[in-house]
């Protein structure tokens, strides 16, 4: 693989691109569905096939083909670098590489149990013991769960990359995730849904930690006393104490999105759309002093897990934003020549035929020193957002919604009643600077991000510890 | 070995090792791509490739697998690998045998077709949109440009034997204006004819123009005309959530739905890919089922789930042509049109907001319906049937059906969408709505 690899560059460079770089990656998907108890369906499906990017006389163009023979790639090469040729006739601003250190490396991570050893017979039974364990739970509660789809996902990626500047990275990362989607019903009260979704880089030992079915077990207990006991939320100018759950996503949506290099550079304009920050934006306050968002994809067993990103260059962490002020953006090398700075190893592709682009990978608000006691003794009156269901961010990620699904009144610093779709709708700035207190402890969710085009949803971290917003307007639903 | 070939010998292959049902998919993609952004291209993408895909189940026990050899000796290998799969899965809830041909296949729909796609004629149709869009008012464009030429061939052990093409070309364009102004038009095609790229730039140019300096809205319930690219998202829920798989599923607000009224009299909703002019146009579905005309909304009154062979085994219907080996899906969606012009339609508007594009459509419940999604781009404040300003910054938060209820008028003129946030080809108008829920950011 290596010397088509190298072949594919070579032949680049000898068709006039200045720059090129070369891909093998093959992703593997062993797939189970369970759906209301019964398994439907099991799949097996590996994507793999060899890229190509090359410059030339300042314009990018990437092929891709599943194809793999000297032939077939000589071909594709021609073909990308004939398609960089006619975009160049058209070229005002040259694209260009920021100068990087080319890493050649090896990064290959064991699970501690492989899928390879685990009998589908057991993953199902894994999953029918969740689900019949979420359903007794649901019986005993007074309540009825209609609806339960469940998926349990073995990947594997492994990658090479190759390019004229000299770097050569390979990599082999195998992840786990279970996305679980219940809904719960009442004839009087009616129905109620919640996503559940787990994942990591490693093996089989995740699935089992997680203990799916003592989780579902208590989500449904939850459910129940939501349809049970909850009231209407009338809203009001309040303090709001928000779950790390909640926090991930607003680390993601409100921080992440709006730093990515290539959005700031109108590059994502008519697909995810831009952001509220400009390349002018570094030094800007967007939040209180409180807030610290970082993205760091070397964290071990973390979902969105990577050392070397797409580019041959070698990961680390990123401050998004220090102190309350946007302090870095992610890069890749192409946006980090724009920004006349280095690339940060933002780059990933979510498959041998996407392009790589700009990516976040684990972000999330870095731990502060408040035990969630504490936070709950500071409020007199206010509200308590454990997890949501419902949310969105508008193109520019400046105004956004989250609408609460397991919420309390907080009264004289303790938990109250519970409370049916609080909404929080705000702005980006909004938010940070009614932080006035951060949780001690960090959790870190998993998840899919979305972004270009084609579309390419790859997989993030998102996370953070409790935090404390002062007095922010919340809203009921009608 | 040619694709036709490697549908035969999977078939055979499978057959042999125990399996009673097999649906074997080649595909052949053929994709260039044209992205561009300040009225410059950002990256040419090629995309060539051949896949295979083999469905099979022994009994009720199903598994799919993708073949990447695709020699004698890889179908082989795949298919016995499909074949241990299945064998240690329970069985399925919901089952059919695949159905059974020979099936003789519209030959409109059949016929050979594609579009051009080499990098000089897309780079030139993007140049073409941008210069349209900025000789119009936009200061700035961004976008994509897409033809695909996708060639699918499928083989089932029901004697389904057939070839469908689905060429497209796509362009996706948005142009900004004076102080977060901004416009998004789209020209989607299954052929060249039908496309028009200085038209769609021309849209989004003016749209751009004409909502410079918008100011941020005021949250309300009020009425609102939505455009073709929002009500393509609206219909489009209808579409997806008509699938029979997550109805069984309980995420579908269609559940328990046949034969009630659950949107306006006016409103017909049609899932058609017999009609040859139309994207996402197929004269089969992935079950080998000949593709037919259904109406999903007819009179505002919903007639049907899509199903595939096994979900119609359910709930006890035939098939209608929505295969989705698993989960049954739209092919391409059609509203019937209304009448009037837009301008008849904001004429009837004493107050309210002209939603031109939207994105991020997400449900507080799938079973209810209840959503918000954001309007997005040009928007629009009207007064006594008149725009009188731009605005910004508004949500629209609502429930699905209690949107399609409170149409009051679609208009005449319909247009094809499909891009980032809209993925089943959808001809719609724009629609009417009344009382429909506007909020803001507080802070």
């Amino acid at each position: 693989m290596e010397d088509l690899l190298e072949h594919a560059v070579q032949r680049a460079g000898s068709l006039g691109a200045s720059y090129a770089e070369a891909r093998y990656q093959a992703d593997r998907n062993e797939s189970m569905i369970l759906k209301n108890g019964t398994a439907e369906a099991t799949s097996r499906r590996t994507i793999r096939g060899i890229s190509v990017r090359v410059l030339v006389k300042g314009a990018l163009s990437f092929g891709a083909t599943n194809v793999l023979g000297k032939r077939s790639l000589t071909d594709l090469v021609g073909k990308v670098v004939k398609g960089a040729a006619a975009a160049a006739e058209h070229v005002r601003d040259p694209i260009r590489m920021a100068p990087a250190e080319m890493m050649v490396a090896e990064h290959r991570i064991r699970p501690r149990v492989s899928f390879d050893n685990v009998t589908l017979e057991s993953r199902l039974e894994l999953l029918q013991e969740a689900d019949s364990t979420a359903v007794g739970t649901a019986e005993a509660a007074g309540i009825s769960m209609p609806g339960r789809y469940m998926s349990l996902d073995a990947l594997t990626t492994e990658r090479l990359v190759i390019n004229s500047d000299g770097a050569r990275v390979r990599s082999l990362v195998p992840r786990v995730s279970v996305n679980i989607f219940l809904t719960v019903a009442h004839p009087e009260r009616g129905a109620m849904q919640r996503i559940v979704s787990r994942g990591e880089v490693g093996g089989w030992e995740a699935a089992e930690r997680w203990d799916l079915p003592n989780t579902l077990a208590q989500e449904t207990k939850v459910l129940a006393r939501i349809l049970h006991q909850a009231q209407a939320f009338r809203g009001g100018k309040m303090d709001v104490v928000l779950g790390p759950e909640v926090v991930g996503l607003v680390s993601h949506e409100s921080s992440g999105h709006p730093g990515e290099g290539d959005r700031i550079l109108g590059r994502e304009a008519a697909q995810a759309g831009e952001t509220y920050l400009s390349r002018d934006s570094l030094g800007l306050r967007v939040g209180s002093e409180l807030v610290n968002v970082v993205d760091d994809p070397t964290l071990p067993r973390s979902f969105g897990h990577y050392l070397h990103d797409e580019e041959g260059v070698k990961a680390r962490r990123r401050y998004l934003i220090k102190g309350g002020v946007i302090n870095e953006f992610l890069h890749n090398r192409e946006t980090a020549a724009e920004f006349g700075v280095e690339s940060n190893a933002s780059s990933r592709s979510v498959a041998f035929d996407r392009e790589p682009i700009v990516r976040m990978a684990n972000t999330f608000v870095e731990a502060g020193d408040h035990s969630l006691e504490e936070m709950l003794e500071g409020v007199r009156s206010g509200l308590y957002i454990k997890n949501f269901m419902e949310w969105n961010i508008d193109d520019r990620r400046y105004n956004q919604k989250y609408v609460g699904l397991e919420a309390y009144i907080i009264q004289d610093g303790e938990l109250g009643p519970m409370v049916r779709n609080p909404v929080l709708e705000i702005t980006t700035p909004g938010l940070w600077g009614a932080v006035d207190a951060v949780g001690d402890e960090l959790e870190l969710h998993s998840a899919y991000c979305g972004k270009g085009d084609p579309m390419q949803g790859i997989p993030v971290s998102v996370g953070g510890p409790h935090l404390r917003l002062r007095g922010v307007r919340m809203e009921g639903s009608p | 070995m040619r694709p036709w070939e490697i549908g035969e010998e999977a078939i055979s292959v499978a057959r042999r090792l125990g399996a009673d049902d097999v649906a074997v998919t080649v595909t052949e993609r053929q994709e260039n791509m044209v992205r561009f952004a300040n009225d410059q291209i950002t990256v040419v993408n090629t995309l060539r490739e051949l896949s295979a895909n083999v469905y099979l189940c022994l009994g009720r026990r199903k598994a799919t697998i993708n073949v990447l050899d695709l020699s004698r000796k890889g179908i082989e290998k795949a298919c016995r690998e499909a074949v241990g799969m299945a064998s240690t899965m329970p069985e399925a809830s919901l089952y059919a045998p695949l159905p059974t041909g020979p099936f003789v296949y519209d030959e409109v729909l059949t016929r050979r077709r594609e579009v051009p796609g080499g990098p000089e004629r897309t780079v030139h149709w993007v140049q073409e949109a941008i210069e349209e869009a900025k000789r119009c008012g936009a200061t700035r464009t961004a976008g994509s440009l897409t033809a695909k030429n996708v060639v699918i061939h499928l083989a089932t052990s029901g004697d389904a034997r057939g070839v469908a093409y689905r060429p497209s070309l796509e362009l996706s364009i948005r142009a900004f204006g004076e102080g977060l102004a901004s416009g998004h038009s789209l020209s989607v095609s299954p052929d060249e004819e039908g496309f028009d790229p200085r038209n769609a730039g021309r849209e989004a140019g003016e749209l751009a123009k004409a909502a410079r300096d918008p100011v941020k809205g005021s949250p309300g319930t009020m009425d609102a005309l939505l455009g073709p690219m929002v009500f393509a998202d609206v219909v489009g829920q209808v579409g997806r959530f008509a699938s029979a798989f997550y109805v069984d599923a309980g995420l579908s607000f269609l559940a328990g739905k046949i034969g009630e009224q659950v949107a306006a009299g006016s409103l017909d909703l049609f899932d058609d890919p017999t009609d040859p002019s139309a994207l996402g146009h197929s004269p089969f579905d992935a079950e080998g089922t000949p593709s037919k005309r259904k109406a999903l909304l007819e009179g505002g009154v919903f007639r049907t789930y899509l199903h595939n062979s096994s979900t119609a085994a359910k709930f006890e219907v035939e098939s209608t042509g929505n295969a989705g080996l698993i989960t049954p899906m739209p092919y391409s969606l059609q509203v019937g049109a209304g009448r009037g012009s837009l301008e008849d339609l904001l004429s009837q508007m004493e107050q309210g907001i002209y939603v031109t594009n939207d994105w991020y459509l997400r449900y507080q419940n799938y079973s209810s319906g209840d959503l918000s999604f954001i309007p997005r781009d040009a928007m629009f404040l009207v007064r006594e049937g008149k725009v009188v300003s731009s605005l910004k910054e508004l949500r629209i938060s609502d429930n699905v059906l209690g949107i399609l209820k409170r149409i009051k008028a679609l208009g005449g003129q319909r247009r094809w969408v499909r891009w980032w946030e809209v993925e089943t080809p959808t001809l719609t108008p724009a629609a009417l709505i009344g009382g429909v829920r506007f909020t803001a950011s507080s802070q």
